[in-house]
């Protein structure tokens, strides 16, 4: 290896570009890709759709995505052309009723679109759906989950600071897509769950805080590592939370085998952990360890509040608990991903993604 | 503030109340709704922690704003 | 924020430009909705605006009414209800 790099002569119009582009306020603060015309037309091309085709206006701005301004902004993200009918299908997902995008983008909370990439597309474009899973390295994930959040800013308005007040936001707001590792599931995928058939290629939106890790050396049965999940998901947003809705629980291939191979379905998991996650009203009252609890309305529709035991669950219902498997196959260790769910708030919307013939 | 400015352009006076943490974003949220003019009553963050009582006092504090928001006077 | 034309824009300007609604002189005889977008601690500042509306003016009727959530915008029916039956609206507490 020579110890110094030649010098070229002339001036470098790629950093140029990106000094360019930062200073236009139209990136995350990573440098991007520079969206020529070019690069724009080969994304467009890809797609299956036409330039000016609208696929949603996109809240709260409600800017319109068309496939040429989606494309823009995958060029920009660092896309391959093949990624762009996964970047319309996540637009379609966050820019539904259901998603609340206009909530997500402007809440004070912490809350980012994930993205959950599901079906034959993961292997065709080498998503990633094992080891690291939530981090670096790929360039589907990298590239996808950056591109849809350059969209919510760039056409929805989600600028932080401006109109996106997320007190502390957190990473996932750079890109937050991964593939479930369907191939490690003994349950049916998520998309399966919700429907579609084990052949289609989906992406799902949902709006969540950042991964909070769950550590489980030891169980060996279902009901001890899932005692152990629901302790776990017993604090999250804070430890008296309650009336919560879709919140993921991504569970590694290790964790699932251990639940799988005691016999539990994903239904039973799901009733277990809604089950363990109630309280007695007593115990979630205000001022009493800690100064959050029930709203005053709810506290007041039950007698003695200070002696009442009737139960009150953390989740609306079990079907909000959302069940994955991701990540790589060695590793006790799943990951609880609290949602932004108030009720009339954020729901885990799944879009098919069209692949062009 | 999508509420209010749907008011305004249908002909209903709006007077829209929020904290003093979020006069930007609703100034920009207006903006980008094509209401450069639309204007806010601010009252002092922070809300959430605030007793019943605190939250009246508050009230009183901008009645004179809300009523000049709404009327000609 | 300057543009560049060697590159596409990445960004959409869809708005058109709204209307600002003519005020009345006072608040005697008109129809006052309280919009409450749900958010905790908003009726309280409505309850004591309802107050100073009695004691202060002289609407013909005070109307309260209340988003489902403060996370969307209020849904299109209660929307053409409030246009309907008010002739001024007080939202409040975005915080």
């Amino acid at each position: 290896m020579p110890r110094t790099t030649k010098r070229s002569g002339g001036p470098d119009s790629q950093a140029d570009a990106i000094e360019d582009l930062y200073a236009w306020g139209v990136t995350d603060g990573l440098p991007v890709v520079p969206p020529t015309l070019r690069r724009v037309e080969k994304a467009i091309a890809a797609s299956g759709g036409a330039a000016d085709d609208l696929i949603a206006l996109v809240p709260p701005n409600y800017g319109r995505a068309t496939v040429e301004k989606i494309a823009v902004n995958a060029v920009m993200a660092g896309c391959r052309p093949e990624y762009m009918p996964v970047v319309i299908a996540g637009v379609e997902a966050m820019c539904e009723e259901a998603f609340d995008l206009h909530g997500v983008s402007a809440t004070t909370n912490f809350s980012s679109p994930l993205f959950i990439i599901n079906g034959p597309v993961r292997k065709a474009l080498d998503v990633n759906c094992g080891t690291g899973v939530f981090g670096p390295g790929w360039r589907a994930n990298a590239t996808i989950g950056r591109a849809l959040r350059l969209i919510a800013v760039n056409l929805g308005g989600a600028r932080p600071g401006v109109i996106s007040m997320s007190t502390m936001g957190h990473p996932g707001r750079y890109t937050y897509c991964i593939g479930e590792n369907e191939e490690e599931n003994p349950w049916e995928p998520l998309h399966v769950e919700h429907g579609f058939a084990p052949s289609d290629s989906t992406v799902a939106a949902f709006a969540g805080d950042a991964p909070q890790g769950v550590y489980d050396h030891r169980s060996r049965t279902a009901e001890d590592l899932l005692t152990t999940i629901a302790r776990s998901l017993e604090v999250i947003w804070h430890h008296k939370a309650t009336a919560l809705g879709d919140t993921v629980i991504v569970l590694s291939p290790e964790h699932a085998r251990t639940i799988a191979g005691d016999g539990w379905s994903k239904a039973e998991i799901q009733r277990f952990l809604w089950e363990r996650l109630r309280k007695p009203v007593k115990d979630l009252l205000p001022g009493k360890d800690g100064g959050e609890g029930l709203p005053e309305h709810v506290v007041a529709r039950f007698p003695n509040p200070e002696r009442n035991e009737t139960l009150i669950p953390k989740f609306r219902a079990p079907e909000h608990l959302k069940i994955l498997v991701a990540g790589g196959t060695a590793g006790r260790f799943s990951a609880v991903i609290p949602g932004w769910t108030f009720p009339n708030g954020s729901n885990l919307v799944i879009k098919t993604i069209h692949i062009r013939a | 503030m999508h509420d209010g400015v749907f008011f305004e352009d249908q002909g209903l006076p709006t007077a829209t109340v929020i904290s003093s943490e979020f006069v930007k974003a609703a100034r920009a949220q207006a903006e980008a709704l094509g209401a450069r003019e639309y204007q806010t009553v601010v009252v002092p963050h922070p809300i959430q922690p605030l007793l019943r009582e605190e939250v009246r006092v508050l009230a009183d504090k901008v009645w004179d704003e809300i009523l000049a928001r709404l009327t000609t006077r | 924020m300057p543009r560049d034309d060697r590159y596409l824009d990445p960004t959409d300007s869809v708005a058109v430009p709204r209307k600002t609604a003519q005020r009345p002189a006072s608040l005697d005889g008109k129809v006052v909705t309280l919009l409450d977008i749900s958010k905790a601690k908003g009726d309280h500042l409505l309850d004591r605006i309802e107050e100073l509306l009695r004691e202060r003016a002289k609407p013909k009727a005070i109307l309260r009414r209340r988003k489902p959530t403060f996370a969307r915008p209020a849904p299109d029916d209660l929307r053409q209800q409030i246009l309907r039956e008010s002739d001024v609206v007080v939202e409040a507490l975005a915080d």
